[in-house]
């Protein structure tokens, strides 16, 4: 039997990729964006980041938009996503009708609840993974951003750690960078939903 | 020896990459254009470029006020520029309307200072989290009398640096009120630019240059001599309408031409005022005439338009006024359509109608739920008008 595609990987070598990051309020999702926007400009690349505000942001879920492209981003919302990361339920159901049947899926497996979608997905249980290696549940966002690059490569190693390190408080930074690694060492093939 | 453009360098993530909010960049271009005296009151979703300028201003020995409204701010804006400093204020639609009274009065007074208005859905309260074109008209005509305005939008994070700075080159240079307009999508985004270009347009209407090198000519003959406090001079600064000496004037031949001056000033500089931007130049039959965050969809509707076959140009003003009628009339005479996306029902297309409509059909697109209007959409409009004779 022929092995299935996978899209994840060749998402950081795309001219031009969308990725929505969703999740319900305190959780960090537009740090996340804000880190991960950091990451692609430092690897030189054309980055835009938008985000729910208001009511939005302070009702049940919360977004982060990141489009990172090589060349000059014209419209700066996104059109479809080609990356979806949802932390809650909530999130994961207003945000799924987005996502490009070409795109990848990343969901926290604790959280939300597994849905049905064309689209190449990985479930792991972001925020208990957190909670393992850094007691805490607030550091799920970072364990995500590693998780996201280990899969997608969306932005190098490199620019992910020094974004981290400029981004988060001085006195967690230690905390983040062993939530961060905890995601960098996910391996793809184990998290994949058939 | 320090650059220009410090401040901006100072966000700088390496060699040549950076990443800034739209109001934390409209804030640094006004502390690299020179900007030394802020007064303000915190609005959504203008918010972070008083916040910057708290954080900032004091360092470079600038004056910060929080003040108790937007009318105190403007206010405290006027008397900082009647003392020579560069004054700046930043509010969103509510606070745009309580300031419009001051606004005439700092026209009267010739007093330069800059205002951002980044916009929300209005009236009133509004949405204060959504984007918005809807201020377009009362940045024109939000003060009573016959007033001129120069009147620059905002269409990404860049702009937001490098229009801030021309705003405040513009207030310099015609003692006037310049107002930049952006909305909340601009205002709140994040976005990579390359520092070393943020100082310089390249536009079709002629390169910019922002920098401190920036010539002032002359404008003697045009603009009244400043009525500066501390000057050592006797200063007298009125809304009544006054001569040269800064006393009331009620003759009706010098009130007469002390308003034609100022409305002059402004008038006569057109070629210098108006930047814009003109894509695919000659090559549309529709051309997509658009400001602020509508520019970006219309670009990228450009490039969507060519791939369907549809021969679009667009022009992407970044002054909307004094009205660019050269080349808004330039673009009338080759096209057959004009296309006007906002967000909001068509403030902007009624002036480019009386400019164009005997030589092209200008047809509006306005939305006004508070989100943009994207690439399709403009690119389902261009082909109904297109295709109308073509049955395509």
């Amino acid at each position: 039997m022929a092995e299935a595609s996978v899209t994840a990987s060749t998402l950081g070598s795309r001219r031009f990729t969308e990725t929505r990051l969703g999740g319900s309020g305190g959780q960090g999702v537009i740090l996340m964006g804000v880190i991960l926007a950091v990451a692609a400009a430092r690897d030189h690349r054309y980055v835009v980041q938008t985000q729910s505000y208001g009511p939005e942001a302070r009702g049940g879920y919360s977004r982060a938009d990141v489009i990172i492209a090589n060349e000059q981003i014209d419209y700066p919302q996104l059109q479809g996503a080609d990356l979806l990361v949802t932390l809650s339920d909530q999130a994961a159901k207003h945000y799924l009708g987005g996502l490009r049947r070409t795109g990848v899926f990343l969901y926290d497996s604790d959280e939300v609840s597994p849905p049905a979608v064309l689209a190449e997905t990985y479930a792991v249980p972001l925020t208990r993974l957190a909670v393992e290696i850094t007691g805490r549940s607030q550091s799920a966002n970072i364990v995500t951003l590693g998780a996201i690059v280990a899969l997608t490569e969306l932005v190098t190693r490199p620019s992910l750690e020094r974004a981290v390190a400029e981004m988060v408080p001085k006195a967690s930074l230690d905390l983040n960078l062993r939530a961060m690694e905890a995601g960098l060492e996910l391996k793809p093939e184990e998290w994949r939903v058939a | 020896m320090e650059l220009w453009y410090t401040h901006l360098l100072r966000e700088k993530l390496d060699q040549d990459s950076l990443l800034v909010q739209g109001n934390r960049a409209s804030a640094l271009g006004a502390l690299d254009a020179g900007v030394r005296f802020f007064a303000g009151y915190p609005i959504t979703p203008s918010s972070e470029i008083m916040e910057t300028m708290a954080r900032e201003l004091p360092k470079v020995g600038g004056v910060f006020l929080q003040m108790e409204d937007e009318i105190a701010s403007i206010c405290a804006c006027i008397g900082g520029s009647l003392t020579g400093e560069i004054s700046m204020t930043a509010t969103s639609g509510p606070g745009f309307s309580l300031m419009q009274e001051a606004i005439g009065y700092a026209i009267m007074a010739e007093a330069p200072l800059v205002i951002v208005n980044v916009m929300r859905v209005g009236p009133s309260t509004g949405r204060p989290t959504a984007p918005s074109q809807g201020d377009v008209m009362q940045a024109r005509w939000g003060t009573h009398g016959d007033h001129p305005s120069i009147v620059l939008a905002a269409s990404n994070v860049a702009d937001m640096y490098r229009l801030t700075m021309a705003a405040v080159r513009f207030a310099q240079r015609f003692r006037t009120p310049v107002t930049l307009l952006a909305d909340e999508v601009v205002g709140h985004m994040r976005e990579s630019f390359s520092p070393e270009k943020a100082g310089r347009y390249r536009l079709s209407s002629g390169d910019f240059d922002f920098t401190e090198n920036y010539a002032h000519p002359d404008l003697v003959r045009e603009v009244h001599p400043p009525h500066q406090l501390g000057a050592f001079r006797h200063p007298h600064v009125t809304g009544l309408v006054h001569d040269e000496t800064g006393f009331p004037n009620n003759d009706p031949q010098k009130s007469a031409e002390f308003l034609r001056e100022l409305h002059d000033k402004v008038a006569h500089h057109r070629d210098e005022l108006c930047l814009y931007d003109v894509k695919n130049e000659g090559r549309g039959r529709v051309c997509i005439v658009a400001y602020g965050s509508c520019a970006r969809s219309a670009r990228a509707a450009m490039d969507l338009a060519q791939h369907e076959g549809l021969p679009v140009e667009v022009l992407h003003l970044y002054t909307l006024f004094p009205l660019p009628v050269e080349i808004l009339q330039r673009v009338a005479r080759r096209v057959e359509f004009i296309l006007i996306p906002e967000l909001n029902l068509g403030q902007y297309a009624r002036e480019v109608r009386k400019m164009a409509e005997q030589w092209t059909t200008v047809v509006s697109m306005g939305k006004i739920d508070g989100t943009l209007i994207t690439p399709r959409e403009l690119v389902d409009r261009v082909s109904d008008l297109v295709g109308k004779y073509e049955n395509v």
